[in-house]
């Protein structure tokens, strides 16, 4: 199970994916298996709700590493090039 | 985390900011998605969020620009989880992963792909919340492996890095995550009247 396991994640030897494509066929608690790991796989990634971060934390994040400051002075560098450059 | 880090300076203070929003700030919502499933709890899962950004930033250096920057993250985060957050948890009550690696490692491990009666049709049935608590239900180690392996999409390879264990011990403590987690939604199946083999086999 180990393997269909990891052939299922992407994670296997060649010589696993190999194993695997070759027997699959013959057995079947191994096909009843994979389908069983399947399922449950399928239903994590997409049934279960996926929190997002929310923004007061990442407002939080960037200020407190002063992200924030940065990107005003970029802000306010860009204004006034764009000032210097196109006014009279 | 703090005694791996080479002290090397390798970005100037912009580039530090500019390494920080295109490669780490992407990843801010899978992160949190993570510490929430590891604390079960809002507020821990911000803290914790928090604490993983603002160390990236401070050993910014350490990170090379073009790397795996998700895996990175997940590794200070899960560093930081270990170190700060599982002594104060608000679980109640934590068992102990050598203790459940130890059970799990005995002859009814070996038994168990063949005794679980669980079908795929009843996962299938299942909305999100009943796979979200028998999930929760599960000792934090064996957690961690399902939510980097199978809602994060991490390779073997990738999770030994960030969980820094052999591949085989990933590929290991993941089959046995994933026994105890088909016991779990078989035994929350049995007890919502899903319909289980072991039910069909009755009738």
């Amino acid at each position: 199970m180990q393997m269909i396991q990891a052939v299922l994640d992407g994670s296997a030897s060649a010589a696993e994916v190999e194993h695997f494509k070759l027997h699959m066929h013959d057995c079947l608690p191994c096909i009843e298996g994979y389908k069983l790991e399947k399922s449950i796989k399928d239903a994590l990634q997409v049934k279960m709700e996926k929190k997002c971060c929310p923004q007061a934390t990442v407002v939080d994040i960037r200020a407190k590493i002063g992200l924030g400051i940065v990107l005003l002075g970029f802000i306010v560098a860009e204004v006034k090039l764009y000032h210097l450059l196109f006014s009279c | 985390m703090e005694e791996e880090i080479i002290e090397i300076e390798r970005y100037s203070e912009k580039e530090k900011y500019a390494v920080f929003d295109k490669e780490f700030m992407p990843h801010i919502d899978s992160m949190y998605n993570f510490a929430f499933r590891l604390t079960n709890d809002e507020d821990d899962a911000n803290d914790l969020v928090q604490d993983t950004y603002l160390k990236a930033f401070r050993f910014i250096n350490s990170f090379e620009r073009g790397t795996n920057a998700k895996a990175w993250l997940f590794r200070i985060l899960k560093n930081s989880f270990i170190n700060d957050y599982r002594k104060k948890s608000k679980e109640p009550s934590k068992v102990d992963y050598q203790d459940v690696e130890t059970t799990y490692n005995s002859v009814e491990d070996a038994e168990m792909d063949a005794t679980t009666d669980l079908r795929t049709e009843t996962v299938q049935d299942m909305i999100g919340d009943e796979v979200a608590n028998a999930l929760n239900s599960l000792p934090v180690d064996f957690r961690t492996v399902i939510i980097l392996c199978d809602i994060e999409g991490f390779t073997y390879e990738e999770m030994a890095k960030i969980l820094d264990i052999p591949i085989g011990t990933v590929r290991s403590r993941l089959h046995r995550a994933r026994n105890l987690l088909k016991e779990k939604l078989k035994n929350y199946a049995s007890s919502m009247g899903y319909k289980t083999d072991e039910m069909a086999e009755q009738d």
